[in-house]
């Protein structure tokens, strides 16, 4: 008895074992090169990301004044975009990794620490990767296409209350998407395919009024599309293109709340049962020809 | 038995790489289904930016044609660049270089193969996105678009062949520079917008990559009122000597990197 209690998972050992999985998740992510190599390397994809449609709108509206507003909505849409391409992307592909790739999945399970604890961890190495690449797109593009950003009026507790928000559903997507993954054939591009279906139904790049009304309806059920609206009216104050105008910041973070609670709570049902068909299907410790 | 001829050899080798490849066109339903819908979701995502900004409809095209052009970028970055690096991995590479057939024959059968593979992948993507959309093209421009499309296939994957050995001799981050090729060369080329919008110097730089000037030219011929970057002559003319540079280029990077992989012993480097 003695030793089952010392042996408990005490918050302590918990804490340990997750700032592991972090710092594990970094080191995968960042350790392949030098810092500043690594910098450049994460920086690149969403700097051109931006520039695309940087070129786009002003191809398109000929840099009209009465489409400015438009500009900043596609950049800080882009820059955040990262934080759900890392976040669920990169959490389900990194698990492919550790199965077929390091052939460590299996340890890791076998281990105290509880398993999404741990897929935690290693998802929250990619989103401070993402998030220095926000910071680094939009700094550049409030610099060289003037948005109307002012860092002094941003408003940080909303931004980072509804990111947080936005996080916790990105992670327990991401790392529910990945278990099920486990069980696919060749999974190759999957994690990619599922960020690129929800960029097209956040309001990351263009107003969800855009999509045919069906797919507008259901986008208005995912937490990204609040979080978006929120993230560019913390930034842009009144000067932000609004996808809700008939909302407060108030009710769009209410919709953000309860949308969020939701996906969490569906998430962790579905990873439950993806765990317990994993472990019957022996996918954990796969063979994966990598 | 006759040995065969060093010709015989080469053609056989072309034959065997491209061989897999063909086969694994429709039989392969996870790449299949990856390698359409990806350049197929990110076509649309930028259809409904043009439409937001509100576009004249014809200027969708545009849109339809770079995406249908990721499906071979990608397939150079990931079936061509990156496939040695794979192979020796695999075990594979250790036998080509022992086997008698060039290395040249086994790269031009992957590049054969990877083409096959692209276009039914690029007809997939404009098919579909053109009639979600209601796309229209001008049909007199089809025969010379193909004329300047395969052209442009060409350079590019000569291109292909000479990444495919650089990115031999990096380890654990080809992953991370394949990847930082993707977003940088879709914008450098133009794949959402019209090449000419990027201006005389970037878009000159960037016409060092085949696809630039060749979607640049397939456009002038298919998008009624495409801007024009060059006359598409001069662009032909400019895509059709990038053949042979690629093709020298990729075959002395070959027999460099081939030698100094044999010196090295990294030939036989595993990195998992």
């Amino acid at each position: 008895m003695s030793v089952l209690a010392s042996s408990a998972l005490t918050p302590v050992r918990l804490w340990r074992g997750f700032a592991s999985a972090t710092r594990l998740g970094w080191t995968i992510s960042s350790n392949w090169t030098r810092p500043f190599v690594f910098l450049i390397y994460t920086v690149l994809r969403p700097v051109s990301g931006a520039l695309i449609l940087v070129v786009m709108y002003r191809f398109i509206t000929g840099n009209r004044g009465s489409t400015v507003a438009y500009l900043s909505f596609l950049v800080t849409g882009t820059a955040f975009w990262g934080l759900v391409q890392n976040g669920l992307a990169g959490l389900a592909n990194g698990m492919s990794e550790d199965r077929g790739f390091y052939r460590m999945l299996k340890y890791v399970y076998l281990a105290p620490l509880p398993f999404p604890l741990y897929l935690v961890g290693r998802g929250l190495a990619q989103l401070a990767v993402a998030l220095v690449s926000a910071g680094v797109v939009l700094s550049l593009a409030t610099i060289a296409l003037h948005l109307p950003i002012d860092p002094l009026r941003v408003n940080y507790p909303m931004l980072a209350l509804a990111s947080a928000l936005a996080m916790a559903a990105v992670l327990s997507i991401g790392l529910t998407y990945g278990l099920l993954l486990l069980g696919a054939r060749d999974s190759h591009g999957y994690g990619e395919i599922g960020a690129q279906v929800l960029y097209i139904a956040s309001g990351a790049i263009f107003p969800i009024a855009v999509l045919p009304h069906p797919l507008a309806a259901a986008a208005a059920l995912s937490p990204l599309v609040y979080w978006m609206e929120l993230v560019r009216r913390s930034l842009l104050g009144g000067q932000a293109l609004r996808m809700f105008p008939d909302l407060s910041d108030g009710t769009v973070l209410l919709r953000l709340l309860l949308t969020a609670a939701a996906t969490v709570v569906l998430a962790a049902l579905a990873f439950g049962w993806a765990d317990r068909n994993a472990r019957r299907r022996g996918l954990i410790d796969q063979e994966a020809n990598w | 038995m006759a040995e065969p001829t060093g010709l015989r050899l080469f053609l056989k080798a072309i034959r065997a790489r491209s061989y897999p490849r063909l086969k694994s066109v429709f039989r392969n339903r996870a790449w299949l289904f990856t390698e359409i819908t990806l350049p197929l979701l990110g076509t649309v995502a930028m259809v409904y930016v043009y439409q937001a900004l509100r576009a004249p409809r014809a200027w969708l095209g545009f849109v339809v044609l770079g995406g249908a052009m990721m499906a071979f970028w990608q397939n150079v970055l990931w079936s061509m660049g990156t496939q040695f690096y794979w192979d020796r991995a695999e075990g594979n590479l250790e036998i080509y270089c022992v086997a008698p057939s060039p290395l040249t024959g086994i790269l031009l059968g992957m590049a054969l193969g990877g083409i096959v593979i692209s276009v039914t992948r690029a007809l997939a993507i404009i098919t579909v996105s053109s009639l979600l959309f209601g796309v229209g093209y001008r049909a007199g421009g089809v025969l010379p678009a193909l004329g300047v499309f395969a052209v442009s296939l060409a350079a590019l994957y000569c291109l292909g062949m000479l990444m495919a050995s650089l990115f031999l001799f990096y380890g654990r981050e080809v992953w991370h520079l394949a990847e930082a090729f993707q977003e940088p060369v879709y914008f450098l080329s133009g794949f959402y917008f019209p090449v000419r919008t990027l201006g005389a110097l970037v878009g000159g730089a960037a016409s060092l990559i085949p696809l630039t000037l060749g979607l640049d030219a397939i456009r002038q011929l298919l998008v009624p009122g495409t801007p024009v970057f060059f006359p598409i002559g001069w662009e032909l003319a400019a895509v059709a000597v990038q053949v042979p540079i690629y093709a020298v280029a990729s075959q002395l990077a070959l027999a460099r990197l081939e030698y100094q992989s044999r010196r090295d012993g990294r030939l036989i480097v595993r990195t998992s």
